[in-house]
C-alpha cells in the first residue's frame, strides 16, 4: 500500500513537472510583417523604339506577386512589318516601394548574365547592342527587325554564369551557353 | 542478436586460450568471491562457469568459488544468479588468481564497460541491428547514415555526395524517429536536403529498430527507429581515451575524434567524459569530373558528468554539432528546360578545379543538445527516471542570388525543442515488468527575419503529450511477450502570411494512439524468432500543411494542404535469427509489411507559369500505401579463418489510392563478403581483411510519369577493408584501411536526388589509426 502511494506520488510530480513547463507569451510566434522581397521578378518590358518613322510598340509581362500565388499577365503590342526597332529591356521589381530596376542589378553584373531571343513562327531577327566588361553581350539593348506580316511568338531567356565565348554564344545561340536561367518568358508575337 | 555476441566472444577467446595451452603448465587456480554489486553481502549458489571450456562450480554459503587447472591465458568467466542479470567477464589468468565478481539485482541503466553483460531486451518482438564501436570504426569519416546503410534493410537517401539521410524499410525522413542519447532528436528534418545533426563518434552503440514503435517512443516512428545509445561514464578514477585520426582520398581530407574519460578519486560513482570531433573535405570527385562544390566541415563536441550508486543515479549531457557543406553546385538549376537540359547532356553543366572553398548553394547548421537526466530506485526493484532534453537547431540555407545576395540565408531556421520524459521502470508480481511513463514535447520554429525572402515554412509552435504502459512478461521458460499502449495529443499552432500579406494563425489538434505486441521465442538454443505487430502514428509535418512557393532545390512550385489528417502505420514483422551445422552458418531473416493510412507525398498537379518559365506544381496528398520486404544476412564460416557473408534488401512500396508504385521507394540490393581474421600475427591482434561486392539493381518499379527521367541502370562497385591491433606503450593501436568503389565505375543511384546532375563518387580511399588506452575502451 506504502509503495502504491509512493508510487502516485512520484507520478503525480512528474505529470506537474511536465505541465509546469507550458509557456503563456503568445507573441514569439507571430512573424514580423513580410520583409521586402528584393530579388523577385514581377515585370519584364520589351521596350520596341521605332526607328525611321515607325510607331514605338511594348511587350510587357507581369507577375504582380512573384514564382507562385496569382496568374501572370501579358500586355501586347502588335509589331509592323518591315520595321526596325531599337529594344530596351526593363526588369522592375514591384513588390517593394519604390519599385525596384532590376535591370540595373543585371547590367551591374553584365559579365555573369545574358538575354537570349528566340522567335518562332514570327518574322523577326535580332542583333545584341550592348556589351559586358569583357566585350560580350548582355541583351539589355539589342536591335531588331521585323519582316513580313505573321503570327508566332518570342521566348526571352536570361542565363546566369552562362559560358560567353562557347561557340554561338556570343551571336545569341543559346545552344551552348549553359549556366541557370532566371528568366525564360514566351511573348505571343503578331506582326502586322 | 545478444546471445550472438556471447557467442562470439567465445569464439575470439578460444584461440587464445589454446595458444595459451600449449605455452605453460595448466594447473593454475581461479578463486574468488560473488558479492551483491549494492551491499556486498556474499551470493551463494551463484553458477561461476568458462563457458568456452564447459567447466563450471557453484559458491558456496559465503559467495566463494574455486575453478582449478587452468591454463594461463584470458578467458571469458559468467556468472548466473537467480534474481539477477548474468554476467560475463574477460578475466587474464598469468598465475593464481583471486577476483571479486559483483551482480547487481535489475539495474538494466547500469552498464559496466568492464563488464559484458547481457541487458535486458528493450525491444523484445522487434527486429533490431546494432553497430557497435568496431562496426562504426570500419565506416570511419563517413555520415551518420552512411554507416547504417551498412545494416540490410537500411539504405540512405542521398543530395549529392554531402548530404544522406537514413531511410528504414523505405521510409525516410520525419517516418524515422532518432533518439539521440535517450532524447528525440529534433532538427529540421522535412526536406530531402536535411541530414540529420548528429556526430556519430557521441556515441559506441547505435540500434536500429526496424518496427513500428510508437508506443515506446511516440509520434513519427513509423518506419523505424534509430537510437544513438548513451554510453555509460566510468565509476572510477583511472582516466581512459582514445583518438582517432582519419584521412581520405576522395575529397582529399580527412577527420579525428578523441574521447578522455574517468571517474574522481574517492568518490565511487562519480564519472565524466569529454568527446570532440571532426571532419574537412575539399570537393569530391566522380571518375571523370570534380563534383563541384562538395566540400564538408564538421565539428562535435560533447561533455558528460554524472553519478550513480545502487539508489540514485544523475547524469547532465551537453552536446554540440555543427556543419557546413556545399550543395552540387551542377543541381542548382533555374527551371524546367534546365533540369532537361542536364538530363539529355548526361554531364555537369559547372566543373571546376578541385578546391576546399564552399560556395553558395550551402548549408550552415548547429545543432545543440542539454539532457539532465535523474534516476531514483524507490525499491529494490522499481526505479523511476527523469529525464529532461533541451535542444535548439540553427539552420541557414545560402542560395545563389543576384545583386551580392548569395551570402544572406535564403532559409534561416531556429528551432528550439524542450523534451520531458518520465518512466516508472516496475515489477508487477515475480515475472511481469515493464514500463509506464508520461513525456511532453514544446517546440517552436522561428523564420528568422532578413532573407529577403517569403519563407518555405511559416512560424509555428507544437505541443505534445503522451502517456504509455509497456509490460513485459513470460508465458514459457522460451517465450516472452510484449504488450503496450500511448496515447498521444498534439497541438500545432501555426502563424504565417498569405500571398496577400494577411496574417493567419490557424490551430491543429492532433490525437492518436498507439499498440503493440510482440514475443521473441527461443525455440532452441539455435532458433530464435521474434514476431511484433505495432502501430505507428504521425501527425503532418507544418510542411506538408502549409508550403506555399517554390522549391529552389526541387525546381518546383510545392503546394500544402491545411486538411491532411496524421498517418498511421500498422506494422508486422517477423525476425528468424538461426545457426545452423553446429553455428557454422548464420542466418539472420526480416520479414515485414507496412500498412500506412493517410501517406503523405507530392503529387505533380499541373504546371504555373512563371517569369523563370513553366514550373511544375506538386501539391501535398494523402494515401494509403503498403510496404513490405525482406532483409536477410546469411554468414557461413568457411574455415577457422574465412568467412562469406551475403546481405540483401527487398523493399516494394504500393500506392494502393492510384495502384502505383510509390515514388523514391530503394531498389534491390545485394552485398557479398569474403572475410578472413587472424587473432594474431607476429605483434598484430585481431587483423581483419575483407572484400566485399555490391550489387544494386536497378529500380523497375517506379509510378508512371511522375519522374523527370529514367531510373538509372544496375551498378556493381567492389570495396576491401582491412585492419589490426597490437599493444603499443600501455594502450592499443588500431589501424585500418577502406577502399569503396575499388574500380572507379561511373554510375548513378535512384536513391540519390542529384542522380539527375551528376556520376557518383568514385573510388574512395580511407585510413584510420586509433590510440586507446585505460581499462574502459
Amino acid at each position: 500500500m506504502t509503495t502504491n502511494l509512493r508510487y502516485m506520488t512520484m507520478a503525480l510530480f512528474a505529470a506537474a513537472a511536465i505541465t509546469g513547463c507550458k509557456r503563456d507569451e503568445e507573441d514569439t510566434l507571430v512573424p514580423p510583417p513580410p520583409a521586402n522581397e528584393e530579388e523577385v521578378i514581377t515585370t519584364m518590358i520589351l521596350s520596341f523604339d521605332g526607328q525611321a518613322g515607325a510607331a514605338d510598340k511594348e511587350l510587357r509581362f507581369t507577375d504582380s506577386d512573384g514564382d507562385g500565388g496569382g496568374v501572370p499577365v501579358f500586355e501586347l503590342d502588335t509589331l509592323q512589318a518591315a520595321s526596325n526597332y531599337n529594344v530596351n529591356m526593363i526588369l522592375l521589381n514591384g513588390t517593394v516601394s519604390p519599385i525596384d530596376t532590376i535591370s540595373n542589378e543585371v547590367l551591374e553584373e553584365g559579365v555573369d548574365h545574358q538575354f537570349f531571343f528566340q522567335p518562332a513562327g514570327a518574322n523577326i531577327t535580332f542583333a545584341y547592342s550592348d556589351a559586358d566588361a569583357n566585350g560580350n553581350p548582355i541583351g539589355l539593348q539589342t536591335t531588331m527587325a521585323s519582316g513580313t506580316a505573321s503570327v508566332g511568338s518570342l521566348k526571352v531567356t536570361l542565363r546566369h554564369e552562362p559560358d560567353k565565348t562557347a561557340a554561338g554564344v556570343a551571336s545569341g545561340d543559346i545552344t551552348n551557353a549553359a549556366g541557370e536561367t532566371d528568366i525564360e518568358v514566351t511573348f505571343p508575337v503578331v506582326i502586322e | 542478436m545478444v546471445f550472438f555476441r556471447a557467442c562470439m566472444a567465445l569464439f575470439l577467446t578460444l584461440p587464445c586460450w589454446c595458444s595459451a595451452q600449449t605455452a605453460s603448465g595448466c594447473d593454475l587456480v581461479l578463486s574468488g568471491t560473488v558479492m551483491d554489486e549494492h551491499d556486498h553481502t556474499p551470493l551463494a549458489f551463484a553458477e561461476v562457469s568458462v563457458p568456452a571450456l564447459g567447466r563450471g562450480t557453484v559458491t558456496d554459503e559465503q559467495g566463494r568459488f574455486r575453478l582449478e587447472g587452468l591454463c594461463a591465458g584470458s578467458l571469458v568467466v559468467r556468472v548466473d544468479h537467480l534474481g539477477c542479470e548474468p554476467i560475463e567477464r574477460r578475466i587474464e589468468v598469468r598465475e593464481e588468481r583471486a577476483i571479486e565478481l559483483f551482480l547487481e539485482h535489475h539495474t538494466e541503466e547500469l552498464r559496466e564497460l568492464e563488464v559484458v553483460r547481457e541487458r535486458p531486451d528493450e525491444h523484445v518482438g522487434q527486429a533490431h541491428d546494432a553497430l557497435d564501436k568496431h562496426a562504426m570504426e570500419r565506416s570511419s569519416g563517413k555520415t551518420l547514415a552512411e554507416m547504417l546503410a551498412t545494416i540490410p534493410g537500411v539504405n540512405t537517401l542521398n543530395s549529392g555526395p554531402t548530404i544522406s539521410k537514413p531511410v528504414i524499410h523505405g521510409l525516410s525522413g520525419n517516418r524515422i524517429l532518432t533518439l539521440n542519447q535517450g532524447v528525440r532528436q529534433e532538427d529540421q528534418q522535412w526536406g530531402t536536403e536535411h541530414a540529420p545533426n548528429l556526430d556519430p563518434f557521441s556515441s559506441d552503440r547505435i540500434t536500429v529498430v526496424k518496427g513500428a514503435a510508437s508506443v515506446q517512443y511516440g509520434s513519427d516512428a513509423l518506419g523505424g527507429v534509430i537510437i544513438t545509445e548513451p554510453v555509460e561514464l566510468p565509476r572510477e578514477a583511472e582516466i581512459s581515451g582514445e583518438v582517432r585520426g582519419i584521412g581520405m582520398w576522395n575529397g582529399r581530407g580527412g577527420g579525428g575524434n578523441a574521447l578522455l574519460q574517468g571517474g574522481v578519486q574517492g568518490m565511487r560513482g562519480l564519472g565524466w567524459r569529454v568527446q570532440g570531433s571532426g571532419r574537412y573535405l575539399g570537393d569530391s570527385e566522380a571518375p571523370d569530373y570534380v563534383l563541384s562544390n562538395t566540400g564538408v566541415r564538421e565539428g562535435g563536441a560533447s561533455a558528460a558528468v554524472g553519478y550513480r550508486d545502487h539508489r540514485w543515479n544523475a547524469t547532465a549531457y551537453y552536446s554540440w554539432f555543427t556543419r557546413e557543406l556545399g550543395i552540387l553546385r551542377a543541381s542548382h538549376i533555374g527551371n524546367l528546360t534546365d533540369l532537361n537540359n542536364a538530363i539529355e547532356s548526361g554531364t555537369p553543366w559547372y566543373v571546376a578545379d578541385f578546391t576546399y572553398d564552399i560556395e553558395a548553394p550551402r548549408q550552415d547548421v548547429e545543432h545543440h543538445l542539454v539532457k539532465a537526466e535523474a534516476g531514483y530506485a524507490i525499491s529494490e526493484r522499481d526505479r523511476i527516471v527523469l529525464t529532461y532534453g533541451y535542444q535548439a537547431d540553427d539552420r541557414q540555407e545560402y542560395d545563389i542570388r543576384r545583386g551580392g545576395r548569395s551570402g544572406t540565408p535564403a532559409i534561416d531556421l531556429f528551432l528550439t525543442t524542450h523534451t520531458a520524459d518520465a518512466v516508472l521502470k516496475h515489477w508487477i508480481g515475480k515475472h511481469m515488468h515493464g514500463k509506464v511513463g508520461v513525456s511532453g514535447v514544446y517546440q517552436e520554429n522561428i523564420n528568422v527575419p532578413g532573407t529577403g525572402i517569403r519563407p518555405l515554412i511559416p512560424n509555428y509552435r507544437k505541443q505534445s503529450g503522451g502517456v504509455f504502459l509497456l509490460e513485459h512478461f513470460p508465458i514459457s521458460p522460451k517465450v516472452e511477450m510484449e504488450a503496450g499502449v500511448r496515447v498521444e495529443a498534439t497541438q500545432l499552432d501555426v502563424a504565417k502570411y498569405t500571398f496577400d500579406d494577411v496574417l493567419i494563425t490557424p490551430q491543429h489538434d492532433f490525437t492518436n494512439s498507439a499498440i503493440t505486441l510482440g514475443a521473441n521465442w527461443s525455440v532452441k538454443d539455435s532458433l530464435r524468432l521474434r514476431f511484433n505487430v505495432g502501430t505507428a502514428y504521425r501527425p503532418p509535418h507544418v510542411s506538408e500543411l502549409y508550403s506555399e512557393g517554390l522549391h529552389h532545390g526541387a525546381a518546383a512550385i510545392e503546394r500544402g494542404d491545411a486538411q491532411l489528417t496524421s498517418e498511421r502505420s500498422l506494422k508486422g514483422t517477423i525476425d528468424l535469427e538461426a545457426l545452423w551445422f553446429g553455428g557454422r552458418l548464420r542466418t539472420d531473416v526480416t520479414l515485414y509489411a507496412n500498412s500506412i493510412a493517410d501517406y503523405i507525398y507530392l503529387r505533380p498537379n499541373g504546371v504555373e507559369l512563371t517569369i523563370r518559365g513553366a514550373f511544375p506544381v506538386f501539391q501535398y496528398v494523402a494515401t494509403d500505401a503498403f510496404l513490405y520486404g525482406l532483409d536477410a544476412t546469411l554468414q557461413a564460416k568457411l574455415t577457422k579463418r574465412f568467412s562469406l557473408r551475403n546481405r540483401i534488401s527487398i523493399v516494394r512500396g504500393r500506392d494502393l489510392s492510384q495502384s502505383e508504385w510509390l515514388f523514391q521507394i530503394p531498389s534491390d540490393r545485394t552485398e557479398n563478403a569474403l572475410l578472413f581474421e587472424l587473432p594474431q600475427a607476429g605483434a598484430w591482434r585481431a587483423v581483419e581483411v575483407s572484400a566485399a561486392s555490391q550489387i544494386v539493381f536497378t529500380q523497375s518499379r517506379v509510378p508512371v510519369d511522375l519522374d523527370y527521367s529514367d531510373p538509372p541502370g544496375t551498378y556493381h562497385l567492389l570495396g576491401l577493408s582491412a585492419s589490426a591491433s597490437r599493444t603499443l606503450g600501455k594502450g592499443e593501436l588500431r589501424i585500418g584501411l577502406q577502399a569503396n568503389n575499388l574500380f572507379n565505375t561511373t554510375y548513378r543511384d535512384y536513391m540519390d536526388r542529384f542522380r539527375y546532375y551528376a556520376d557518383a563518387r568514385g573510388t574512395d580511399l580511407t585510413f584510420w589509426i586509433r590510440y586507446s588506452f585505460g581499462k574502459h575502451t
